[in-house]
């Protein structure tokens, strides 16, 4: 109870400053005194304090921080926690919007605030948890049904044990009007020979074959991470992704080559173009393909209706076209949450396919990870996106979620300035791997 | 004559020019935010409208929780531009009534503080925030430390604040003449009566112009509120309208929309104080 003198009375001294508050007990303190009753401390109850492996021990008040700020994953969330069977537990959803979260982690994760967060699988949970941020959800893990042996990995850390529990994904591939390759006789290629002479095609009726739009600088990542796997193959890309390879190393080289030689099948001044006004562009037909997520089909109502996709044909028949980007969405605790009991009978709940069915009854744009979910409600996109990604030879989770934050910050730059001018790529591409080495010795 | 006429013809159009640069991204904002985005999607944001409706407004205002976020900021605002102007008043009254070694370096302090970027000490003060406990109060202090309460954000903008204002009250200050001070010290008032009662509503003018200008800089801040508030419901109202965007997909028109309902305020209280607004910078200006 020092804490308490230290709260009450006068100034504390510098070295009382320096330590790390008890906040729990400076709380009761104030809380008492103020005559107000403690919110999320403690319940009193019978509740279980710690995780029974099964739902419903556990009580009191649990927070969630989502960045689900659009209105169909947020009503998604909402059914989830509705459909949470231990009513015991009060949970509140404390969102803020998708951007602002993703900037502001390291505060939320600091602030302590929410016990369980909305997150992405593989690296970008693993980065936290290797720095000792999350909290160990192995014990939740030993009681999942359902979830592959690829959501398994992407939820386990440097240590063996797991940190996330992961609820959808969605996939990138080849996207394009039904209506447009209906009308002028197109049809899916299934090599890269196939899909030049496609985008030969489309140029000569007075279309320009593929969309492009960067800004933001994230969504042609898609493109580099695409054109890496399919020429040299799912592993050199996640090892390239880790800082194991050289950025001025030949087969790097060749997929700027490659990209450089397809620059003319895609639109001009991709760097100034949002991905919604090339959605646009996808839906009048002034353009015929577009390289995105699945989450295309929520720039408008037509274009969902009217959009199909193919897999990114192989380039390499050596190395094939198994590997695609399916970014895992899904949750993590963090390492000292305020209820562990509750948060972990939750994102055991998350894990189920009885949670999954309620989310995509009002999200319909992702597929569920638990393979007991009902997909007689897919449309005919999630249908497509599940059978891809089951096919899949390798899942990456997308650039910017397979490596450090900052280097794909970096990259990001490197690929705006490389559209603009691909002669310059020698000297950008040694430039980036100058900022690789800078960025992982400061990460390592 | 004609020689004489051509600057005139040539500053007016230039300044029509510059209204119509000022003019059209804001007319933009109006005229999109009336329209689905469905339709300026397609058609470009330049296109003869097919349909007009306040339904952007409607969805802003319910998705955006905008009542919950207008009380938070009516609650942050309020007391950070009472506590700046009177804090800064004091230090201005002290600064420039009476002689003391330090006056020039404290007003120096005082100016320089307000040229330091706040990004250069968010981190530090973030730290800070963390680790000072506060009794859990519903909408006070949520959180439970300073860190993501409204205590702390009120506080850290009055700090912010304070500078600019002191520099301007001292300034304003000034140019009041000494011989009140000695005729009221002469009849016997404290310093705290002389600053109150004869200082202090002196200044008003000064006072008024700067609580407009105060209130316009502390609703419009987005930066502290972000990064110092971790609970989506807690935010001030202009921080909270990014909510409005998608992890992928945001509606333009509805953040057009948005933005209109935020700016509304600030609008119409410059409006209505306009000519204490620049009466008030003005006098200062010219008198002394």
């Amino acid at each position: 109870m020092t804490t308490r003198k230290t709260e009450i009375g006068g100034y504390p001294s510098p070295a009382e400053w320096a330590k790390d508050l008890n906040r729990r007990t400076v709380l009761k303190g104030g809380v008492a005194l103020a005559g107000l009753s403690a919110i999320g401390v403690s319940c009193g109850s019978d509740a279980a304090t710690e995780f029974t492996g099964a739902i419903g021990d556990a009580g009191g008040a649990l927070t969630i921080g989502s960045n689900a700020s659009d209105p169909a994953p947020q009503a998604g969330l909402a059914a989830v926690v509705g459909s949470f069977p231990n009513e015991n537990v009060e949970v509140t959803i404390n969102t803020l919007d998708h951007n602002t979260y993703q900037e502001n982690i390291n505060a939320i994760l600091q602030a302590g605030e929410d016990d369980v967060l909305a997150w992405f699988a593989g690296f970008r949970n693993k980065f936290f948890a290797d720095q000792g941020l999350l909290g160990d959800i192995s014990d939740v893990w030993d009681q999942v049904d359902g979830l592959g042996a690829g959501f398994l990995a992407a939820s386990t850390a440097t240590d063996g044990k797991q940190y996330f529990m992961p609820t959808s994904y969605y996939t990138w591939a080849v996207n394009y009007s039904k209506s447009l390759f209906a009308e002028k006789g197109y049809s899916e290629p299934s090599n890269v020979d196939e899909l030049l002479s496609l985008a030969d095609d489309m140029a000569s009726d007075g279309i320009t074959p593929f969309v492009f739009a960067n800004d933001g600088q994230w969504p042609i990542m898609g493109t580099f991470d695409v054109l890496n796997m399919r020429i040299n193959g799912y592993d050199f890309h996640i090892d390239l992704m880790g800082g194991n390879h050289e950025w001025t190393d030949e087969r790097v080289r060749n997929v700027f080559s490659t990209w450089e030689s397809l620059l003319p099948y895609h639109q001009t001044g991709a760097n100034g173009r949002t991905w919604q006004e090339g959605a646009a562009a996808l839906e009048t037909g002034e353009c015929g393909m577009y390289l995105l997520g699945t989450f295309a089909a929520s720039a408008s109502e037509a274009l969902a209706a009217d959009m199909d996709f193919f897999n990114f044909p192989e380039i390499d028949p050596a190395i094939g076209a198994g590997a695609l980007d399916a970014p895992i969405d899904g949750f993590q605790m963090i390492a000292e949450p305020k209820n562990a009991a509750a948060a972990k009978e939750l994102l055991l709940h998350m894990s189920t396919a009885t949670a999954q069915d309620a989310y995509l009854s009002e999200d319909p744009s992702v597929v569920a990870s638990n393979s007991g979910a009902n997909t007689s409600v897919y449309n005919d996109l999630q249908k497509k996106s599940a059978a891809l990604a089951s096919s899949a030879t390798g899942i990456s989770q997308f650039l910017d979620r397979d490596t450090i934050p900052d280097f794909a910050g970096e990259c990001g730059n490197m690929f705006a300035e490389f559209i603009e001018d691909p002669s310059k790529v020698d000297s950008l591409l040694s430039d980036l791997e100058e900022k690789k080495v800078a960025i992982f010795a400061d990460y390592s | 004559m004609t020689v004489k006429r051509w600057p005139r013809v040539l500053a007016h159009f230039f300044l029509i020019a510059l209204a119509v640069v000022w003019l059209v991204p804001l007319v933009g904002m109006v005229f999109t935010s009336f329209r689905p985005y469905a339709e300026t999607s397609i058609d470009g944001f330049f296109s003869w409208p097919d349909s007009m409706s306040f339904d952007n407004f409607r969805n802003a205002w319910d998705r955006g929780d905008m009542g919950q976020h207008f009380v938070v900021t009516i609650a942050l605002v309020v007391p950070a531009v009472a506590l700046t102007l009177l804090f800064s008043s004091m230090v201005a009254f002290a600064v420039s009534r009476f002689s003391w070694r330090f006056n020039i370096a404290l007003l120096m302090l005082f100016t320089a503080g307000n040229l330091l970027p706040p990004q250069a000490i968010i981190q530090p003060l973030f730290q800070i925030y963390l680790r000072i406990p506060l009794p859990e109060i519903p909408f006070i202090s949520n959180s439970g430390e300073l860190r993501g309460s409204l205590i702390g954000l009120i506080l850290i903008n009055t700090a912010f604040q304070s500078g600019f204002c002191t520099f301007v009250l001292a300034n304003y200050m000034k140019t009041l003449p000494k011989e009140l001070n000695e005729a009221a010290m002469v009849d016997g008032a404290s310093v705290w009566r002389q600053y109150w009662q004869i200082v202090m509503p002196l200044t008003r003018p000064a006072l008024a112009a700067l609580a407009t200008l105060e209130f316009a800089w502390i609703y419009n801040d987005y930066f502290w509120a972000v990064a110092l508030i971790q609970q989506g419901d807690d935010l001030p109202i202009t921080s909270s309208l990014r909510n409005l965007s998608g992890e992928f997909f945001t509606d333009e028109n509805v953040v057009a929309a948005g933005s209109l309902i935020v700016v509304l305020p600030t609008l119409i209280i410059y409006l209505i104080l306009r000519r204490q607004f620049i009466g008030g910078l003005s006098l200062g200006g010219t008198k002394g």
